[in-house]
């Protein structure tokens, strides 16, 4: 991996816009990655990440805007960019009778530069399967073999679309692992993802996007804590009460019922418990159950846009 | 080398599918067998004029159905984004995908060649290298037609379409399936716009006759160039991706890629006409399968040999030359006595002058004609025949019957060569010519040559009924 200066700007995306027709896919976003950060673009589908990722991998060209990866211009210095990139598609397709290392070899070949194809059979825990045809392999062992191939040129930036679309809880926990150990090699990594939870865990920083525009950027903590929503209270209560009268408690910024589970954002959550206790008693009410819950980025992102994120 | 890698995997890929294996070497053996059992009935000057459809189908058929499909559906599956990623562009996929089919079509055409030396003890009159380069140039050129169908098809139903209709066309109009001298005059006219005819023809005309491969020059030309262009036109229209389409306009561009065979299809009709070379060839099957005859029925169903003639004044005695003095050319021609003739024989005749067309002709025209009479027993006679060599000029023969009301015999074109050929006159009344009235009269034998003004040479020898 060649090294570049810590913090220094390895992709760098300015007023980018891209149009499909009449469909604005992307409305003029900017944001910068910096080297040995793991950045994701969390959005949901149709927010525009995959055309952002494909102009930054020189798949596609933007209408208008500007973007440098690893000093090079995508659409110009194609070839020099994919000597330096790894990239994992949404869906990997190889012909069915392709061997497992049989794949990792030829693409391996293709690069100046390449990685211990050996080497990255044990860390994608895929050695057991070097000779297994493509066609037999499991759906997470195809993603592995795939997140394998974006890295058989040991690049300076691996971009990875929804690495664990469409995968059970149990691969994409293997598929977190590898991202983070990726990040254990200080190795940059964009990430595009609809989960809230992968988002979180594995991203330095995140850009929320939404209809082909930014909506907010910062790490998860920064997004969180800018929220206004404030600590979530979950309350079962043994008697109904009127939404109207619990947001006259102290503290309560907004409520909702679901089921009969009442969903408070307090702020500050302790006084607001307190409030809630005394308001309770005061009204002959008893409070059954309660979960405190921190703001999420999906609060973020519905505090932004003014809807929740379609999984 | 990318190309050269995946062209070894794809190939590694092949052997890996039983069905891919069955078509590529296994089905290839069936035609052979087929066309050898059917058709030549086993006999090896047969199945040598067969051998050459039977590569050229299963040349035409890897790059249609196996070349041509691969490439859509590579991109219809998506596994050509993975290679997009990569440092490689669309030339390295295109140039792997020929090379892979090119090096599994050899050792097809060594099977095929190999069962037919040992089963049918086919004669191979040809070298290795010569053979070598016919199957190049004919994969290449088809490749171009397999990469063109598949960069213009936007879909795997649409590269089907496609493929049918040009698949079928060459299959039954271009000597591959049925020789074109069995078909009707206007067919082997549109044949000649057809790349297949071509290289059926250099085929047969190879591996039947021992043709050099100089004297099919321009057919390997249109060949080789229309797969440059196949290779181009696939290289300019090359999608990565299945949502990306073609436009109308695109696809109509690559509509140029037929012209290398329009140019030549013209050519020929209008300058060459390879009708004789074809007829030529396809007499092998006549031969072949007629019964050899005595020397005696030899010597009756002889026209003229020109052994007996002493000196070549005498040869005026039975032959008159014509000019173009009616229409004001200037052609001057004179026959003489050529020592040795065809095939060892003792002498034949030299039709030799210069060709001057008069002021409003393009061509100069000279001919010579003698009067002959049909065997007394004409039964199971066929036609006429005789052995001609000469400069690459366009001859015609026909011979005209002793009534001037029955219908003429349609004359043929030939283009002699250097060495010695045998062209046939086929003529159907000669089975029965006295219920035509025709067995009495002498026929006119008439033998000519026309062309743009210069010198010219042709030499006849062995002239007889067949």
């Amino acid at each position: 991996m060649a090294s570049l200066a810590a913090n220094s700007v390895l992709v760098s995306v300015q007023n980018l816009h891209k149009h499909y027709g009449d469909v604005a896919a992307l409305r003029g976003i900017s944001f910068d990655i910096l080297q040995g950060e793991v950045f994701g673009l969390l959005g949901p589908n149709g927010a525009g990440k995959t055309t952002t990722i494909e102009i930054i991998e020189g798949l596609r060209q933007p209408d208008s805007g500007s973007v440098r990866v690893c000093g090079l211009d995508p659409a110009q210095q194609s070839m020099a960019l994919k000597e330096r990139i790894g990239a994992q598609l949404q869906s990997t397709v190889l012909p069915d009778k392709m061997r497992v290392d049989e794949a990792l070899h030829l693409f391996a070949s293709f690069y100046k530069h390449s990685a211990s194809v050996h080497l990255l059979l044990q860390q994608f825990g895929l050695a057991d399967k070097r000779h297994t045809f493509f066609e037999n392999l499991s759906g997470g062992q195809k993603q592995r073999l795939a997140l394998a191939l974006a890295l058989v040129n040991d690049p300076e930036l691996v971009l990875l679309d929804e690495p664990t679309v469409g995968l059970d809880p149990q691969l994409r926990r293997e598929i977190y692992s590898l991202i983070e150990h990726f990040r254990g090699e200080r190795r940059t990594v964009l990430l595009t993802t609809h989960y809230i939870e992968e988002a979180e865990r594995l991203c330095d920083r995140v850009a929320i996007m939404d209809r082909g525009q930014l909506v907010a950027l910062g790490t998860p903590r920064e997004l969180i804590a800018r929220s206004s929503h404030g600590t979530r209270l979950e309350v079962h209560l043994a008697k109904p009460v009127g939404l109207d009268r619990l947001k006259r408690v102290e503290g309560v910024i907004d409520c909702q019922e679901t089921d009969g589970a009442y969903s408070l954002h307090a702020q500050p959550p302790a006084a607001t418990m307190a409030a809630l206790i005394r308001f309770l008693q005061s009204d002959d009410n008893a409070l059954l159950d309660l979960h405190i819950a921190q703001p999420s980025l999906e609060d973020v992102f519905v505090e932004m846009t003014g809807r929740r994120m379609e999984h | 080398m990318p190309t050269l890698r995946i062209a070894l995997l794809t190939i590694r890929l092949v052997m890996r599918t039983k069905l891919a294996l069955f078509f590529t070497f296994i089905f290839p053996l069936v035609f052979l067998f087929v066309y050898a059992v059917l058709i030549a009935r086993g006999q090896p000057d047969v199945v040598a004029y067969m051998f050459g459809p039977v590569v050229t189908l299963n040349i035409m058929g890897s790059s249609f159905w196996g070349l041509g499909r691969q490439s859509v559906t590579q991109r219809e599956q998506g596994s050509l984004r993975r290679y997009r990623l990569a440092p490689i562009g669309p030339g390295a996929m295109l140039l792997s995908n020929l090379l892979a089919n090119y090096l599994l079509e050899l050792p097809t055409v060594g099977l095929l060649l190999f069962a037919a030396l040992v089963f049918f003890h086919m004669p191979m009159k040809i070298g290795w290298g010569t053979l070598l380069v016919l199957v190049t140039v004919g994969t290449f050129a088809f490749a171009g037609f397999g990469l063109t169908i598949s960069s213009v098809a936007n879909t795997m139903q649409e590269a089907q379409i496609y493929n049918n209709l040009v698949w079928f066309t060459l299959l039954f109009l271009s000597g591959v399936t049925f020789p074109l001298p069995m078909l009707p005059r206007w067919i082997q006219r549109l044949a000649m716009f057809f790349p297949s005819t071509y290289l059926v023809s250099a085929f047969q005309g190879v591996m039947a006759h021992a043709d050099p491969l100089r004297d099919h020059a321009p057919e390997m030309l249109a060949l080789v160039t229309s797969g440059v262009f196949g290779l181009l036109f696939a290289m300019k229209l090359f999608r990565w991706e299945k949502e990306e389409r073609i436009s109308t306009t695109a696809k109509l561009w690559s509509g140029v890629f037929v012209l290398p065979f329009l140019v030549m299809g013209l050519w020929m009709n209008t300058r060459v006409n390879p009708t004789a070379m074809w007829a030529r060839s396809y007499n092998v099957i006549g031969q072949a399968s007629a019964p050899s005859p005595s020397p005696e029925a030899g010597k009756a169903n002889l026209i003229e040999d020109f052994d007996g003639v002493q000196a070549s004044e005498e040869l005026l005695s039975r032959w008159r030359v014509s000019t173009d003095s009616d229409v004001s050319g200037h052609s001057m021609a004179e026959i003489s006595l050529l020592t040795p003739g065809a095939e060892g024989t003792r002498h034949a005749m030299r039709l030799q002058g210069h060709l001057t067309p008069g002021p409003k002709n393009a061509q100069g025209y000279v001919s010579a004609r003698c009067e002959i009479r049909v065997p007394a027993d004409s039964r199971g006679l066929r036609g006429f025949e005789f052995e001609v060599r000469g400069e690459p000029r366009v001859c015609q023969v026909g011979l005209q019957p002793p009534k001037a009301a029955a219908s003429s015999i349609p004359a043929i074109s030939f283009v002699p060569g250097e060495t010695w050929q045998d062209v046939r006159l086929p003529i159907a009344w000669l089975a029965n010519p006295a219920k035509n009235g025709l067995a009495d009269g002498p026929w006119v034998l008439e033998i000519s040559v026309t062309g743009p003004p210069g010198q010219f040479a042709l030499d006849l020898d062995e002239i007889r009924f067949y």
